[in-house]
């Protein structure tokens, strides 16, 4: 260098800084749920939780992922500011080898099934009632297979009884010395009027650890994006699939705008958080995750994104705490106003792979708090969520029905942990609704929720699939600030818009589509 | 790749061996080209492993690999006194077995050069170590096998020892330094991506890494690029301005090439990556004795590290500003690049140096108008391209940058001068009597 004049970047010029939204305490709970997902080499990846009330008391019930461990579902018997679980000695759900589980009311019968995901032979268990199940694969003639598989997402397509699922396959693992580019084929089960259609090999396959079914461009038809691991694919990219009816599945091309996208691919989560009516996605990663912001929203929209992950600080790069530089290993990502402030906030859920030198070792988890403008501030430590153990799966959930969003992490070869949120000792209300729709599709899957306060309006897809190893499946809740009643609206899978009503803050509210809402 | 990589573990993997025939089944060559093969997916699967720390490793372990087969074979020059700070190997008893000697310096210094790599890497490679052993153990006395495992890791020791004091033996965060102070001006490096690692330009301080065979980091200098102007007319404008409109009118062929030598770290085996695999394949045509590809892989290792140390030198001594910067600002601010552009400086261009050199030194090897098929990325679903010579192969390398529209063409055209200049220095290097 010669005198030439200088200029220091620093990290953090960029973002835009603003406000310190209010952070709300997390309390370790202390005597929970004992679990870990456990194992070496097939079991690097996956190890999430499915969060579901199967018991009828409105309180999630917990299924977790276990890996060469049984995996195993407690009950929540939790009450407002106590956590409690009682593990559920249940032969049916104590499944060895699995690497995560969504739940959804498959066959629409008003009792949450779980869709178990395996290495080796997958699992549908029918849900019977106070958290029984029943296994399900020859009743509904879905075809488990025999694969790593390690990605989930369901939707309805029109006029099926039955959803459709994407399950996305990892790694060959016969090819354990030499595994890079032995991706095996992802499968779609289309849903039929009794149960599932033989699965169709989703080709080309990228080695997929997310799915989600997502209506992006809010045409009614929703797509399936896929996230895919670029450590082992060879080709492979970022994918977006047409999925129309009566028609194979398709992959968007470039002359359609997608762009290729090349990342270790972990997880995906989606929020509309600029409120223009269309989902923004994050994509976890290692070293460097991506906010996705359609780039021209409208109802001709292209499936062009820019990643805003850096300017709104959400890159979530490396470790905040604990003096370990390196860069960062990214798994279960969602979208959740922990803080109640009408704002969709952002966990992440981190950890190495597994010794892997280049990256961090404590790798603590993200609690990032969106500011007023859009740009969000990292509560980890403040919070009190900031662990160092090596998390993959996670769900942020009303464990104890007081309002306050709860925290579950799965870890890997490590106990999981569980936080109890105690608010930001500031007031913060809330609403939870859950739209229920006669069958097919009780549960609304791919509609929406509009809240409305203040003239500002929140927006949440009802998905199922993404996150990293697991999803839930309840009531949606939204952060209201301070406002004491809200105005809420289900836009139905079809298309069609309920009526704006008016509801009370501080409550769950079932949203009939030919009822009034009730409590 | 895998297809390749199958084959070797196949060989490594044989069955029902005849107790007596053990060196005749299993060569020197094949158990470099065995490590080889699977050092070209390391690279792939290793953050740490951008082009430049690619390059050193392949020095190293071509000099590994060299000492070795000079040692067990008597025939060969030894390269210390020759290459900057290399001392005398450590002298060998004689009878060793070539093979298993090699066997022992590989797994040695690879496990120590891609330590990096994650589990799965470090699963494969335990899997080769576990397999060739077997495979060149199998039948032959277990005095010599010992003997000749010992000899080759005293060499790979060596190796190791002198390649930590070169400057690059520690990479921290990828590459990507803590703190950096951009230059101030239009003319020079701003960031160009919304990457925050890349905020700060990779590796800074690599063209002070101690040389392998040229004499320091500036032994090939570089005049200045053309002078920063934004006016019309101006030779730095119309350099842009020609990115630009190539990009504008790009054809499915220049598009083609732009993608078959992007390269990229982490989605390829990197440029140097690339080059090593074009020598593997002809060298497995030419059926190379195990002399002349040990003396090939530490030529061709040695010009790529050198090479990416001397145009890191000139990358950082000019500071050169993107195109994709300069476009942006001054011709069309909506401008995208077909390429990702890489987080460094633009002058002069890395694949251009690398690829001169490379060439010279493919060409030393395999001799003029060497036409052959590159296959490099067939496994990513690129076909191979055929080139007439080296040379016309490096030239596209050189200009598929252009296409990519990540960089002027001064920094091709002269990128490719500097290249054959610092081969000159590995060409010069005697090692076969």
């Amino acid at each position: 260098m010669t005198a030439r004049a200088l200029l220091v970047l620093t990290l953090g010029t960029l973002p835009a800084q603003a406000e310190t939204p209010a952070v709300p305490r997390f309390e370790a709970f202390i005597g929970g749920p004992e679990h870990s997902f456990t194992g070496e080499w097939q079991y690097m990846v996956g190890g999430g939780v499915a969060a579901f009330d199967c018991s009828g008391d409105g309180r999630p019930e917990l299924f977790m992922a276990g890996g060469t461990t049984p995996a195993s579902l407690w009950r929540n018997d939790s009450t407002p500011g106590k956590l409690a679980f009682t593990p559920l000695d249940r032969a049916e759900t104590a499944l060895d080898g699995v690497t995560g589980a969504w739940p959804l009311d498959i066959d629409s019968d008003g009792i949450t099934d779980l869709a178990v995901l395996r290495v080796g032979e997958n699992h549908l268990l029918r849900g019977l009632g106070d958290c029984r199940f029943e296994p399900a694969n020859a009743l509904w003639g879905f075809d488990g297979g025999d694969a790593w598989s390690t990605a989930f997402a369901a939707t309805w397509e029109a006029g099926s009884a039955f959803p459709t699922l994407a399950i996305g396959n990892y790694i060959d693992r016969a090819e354990e010395a030499f595994p890079w580019g032995s991706c095996t084929d992802n499968w779609l089960h289309r849903g039929t009027a009794t149960g599932f259609a033989p699965p169709l090999a989703l080709t080309p396959s990228y080695c997929s650890l997310s799915m989600l079914f997502t209506d992006w461009n809010r045409s009614g038809r929703p797509s399936l994006r896929v996230s895919n691991d670029r450590e082992y694919y060879k080709g492979g990219q970022e994918q977006l699939w047409h999925l129309d009816p009566g028609a194979s599945p398709r992959l968007y091309t470039p002359d359609e705008g997608w762009q290729r996208l090349r990342i270790w691919g972990m997880g995906i989560a989606g929020s509309d958080l600029d409120g223009d009516g269309y989902p923004e996605f994050y994509l976890t990663s290692m070293a460097d995750n991506k906010l996705q912001v359609l780039a021209q929203p409208g109802p001709e929209a292209l499936p062009r994104y820019r990643d805003d992950a850096f300017p709104r600080g959400a890159h979530a790069q490396r470790p905040y705490t604990g003096g370990d530089v390196r860069p960062s290993t990214a798994w279960h990502p969602e979208f959740a106003d922990v803080n109640n402030d009408g704002r969709a906030d952002l966990f992440v859920a981190k950890g190495n792979v597994s010794a892997m030198p280049d990256f961090a070792a404590d790798d603590p988890n993200n609690l990032l708090l969106q500011r007023a403008d859009g740009t969000f501030y990292e509560a980890g430590a403040e919070a009190g969520v900031a662990s160092m153990k090596v998390a993959r799966g996670g769900a942020v959930t009303d464990l104890d029905g007081d309002g306050w969003l709860d925290l579950v992490v799965v870890n890997r070869n490590a106990p999981v942990e569980i936080w109890r949120n105690t608010g930001t000792g500031a007031p913060g209300t809330w609403i939870a609704l859950r739209p229920e729709q006669p069958a097919p599709n009780r549960d609304a899957v791919n509609g929406w929720v509009e809240v409305r306060t203040e003239g500002k309006t929140q927006r949440q897809e009802i998905t199922v699939g993404g996150g990293h190893g697991g999803g839930q499946l309840g009531p949606r809740h939204f952060g209201l600030g301070t406002a004491s009643e809200a105005e809420v609206r289900v836009i139905w899978p079809d298309g069609t818009a309920g009526d704006w009503m008016t509801l009370t803050a501080g409550q769950v509210w079932r949203l009939p589509r030919d009822a009034p809402p009730s409590r | 790749m895998f297809q390749r990589f199958v084959a070797i573990l196949l060989l490594c993997a044989g069955l029902a061996l005849p107790g007596s025939a053990r060196a005749a089944e299993v060569s020197a060559a094949e158990v470099m080209t065995g490590w080889y093969r699977l050092i070209l997916e390391l690279v792939r699967h290793t953050p740490t492993y951008s082009p430049p720390v690619a390059a050193r490793a392949f020095g190293y372990l071509g000099v590994t690999v060299w000492e070795v087969e000079a040692a067990t074979s008597g025939r060969g020059d030894t390269l210390a006194g020759q290459l900057n700070g290399l001392s005398p190997r450590p002298e060998l008893s004689a009878g060793l077995d070539p093979a298993i000697a090699m066997q022992g310096a590989m797994a040695r210094a690879v496990p120590y050069f891609f330590g990096n790599t994650g589990p799965t890497g470090q699963r494969a490679m335990a899997a080769m170590d576990k397999r060739l052993t077997e495979r060149l153990g199998a039948g032959s006395d277990a005095t010599l096998v010992a003997e000749s495992l010992a000899a080759g890791q005293r060499i790979a020791d060596h190796i190791i020892a002198w390649s930590e004091s070169d400057g690059g033996a520690k990479v921290e965060n990828m590459g990507f330094p803590e703190t950096y102070v951009l230059t101030a001006g239009p003319a020079h490096w701003v960031p160009t991506s919304a990457i925050v690692q890349q905020q700060k330009p990779l590796l800074p301080d690599w063209g002070r890494n101690r040389p392998f065979a040229m004499p320091e980091g500036n032994a090939c200098p570089l005049p200045a690029p053309p002078a920063y102007s934004e006016a019309p007319g101006s030779a730095f404008h119309a350099e842009a301005q020609e990115v630009y409109d190539t990009s504008r009118s790009l054809t499915p062929e220049q598009l083609a090439i732009a993608r078959f030598w992007s390269d990229d770290p982490m989605l390829s085996p990197t440029p140097p990556g690339h080059w090593l695999t074009i020598l593997l394949d002809q060298a497995e045509a030419a059926n190379l004795s195990d002399d002349r590809l040990a003396e090939a892989l530490a030529r061709l290792g040695i010009g790529m590290g050198d090479a990416f140390i001397g145009c890191w030198h000139s990358k950082f001594e000019f500071d050169l500003v993107r195109p994709v910067t300069y476009i942006r600002r001054v011709i069309d601010p909506t401008w995208e690049p077909q390429l990702i552009t890489p987080p460094f400086p633009e002058y002069p261009s890395g694949h251009s140096t690398l690829s001169g050199a490379a060439a010279e030194v493919m060409t030393a090897i395999f001799g003029e108008d060497h036409a052959f098929d590159d296959s490099t990325h067939e496994d990513d679903g690129l076909p191979a391209r055929h080139f007439a010579d080296f040379r016309a192969a490096a030239q596209e390398a050189a200009v598929s940058r252009l296409y990519g529209g990540i960089h002027f063409r001064a920094a091709i055209e002269r990128g490719l001068a500097q290249g054959a200049c610092i081969a000159g220095h590995a060409n010069a290097l005697r090692m076969r009597q």
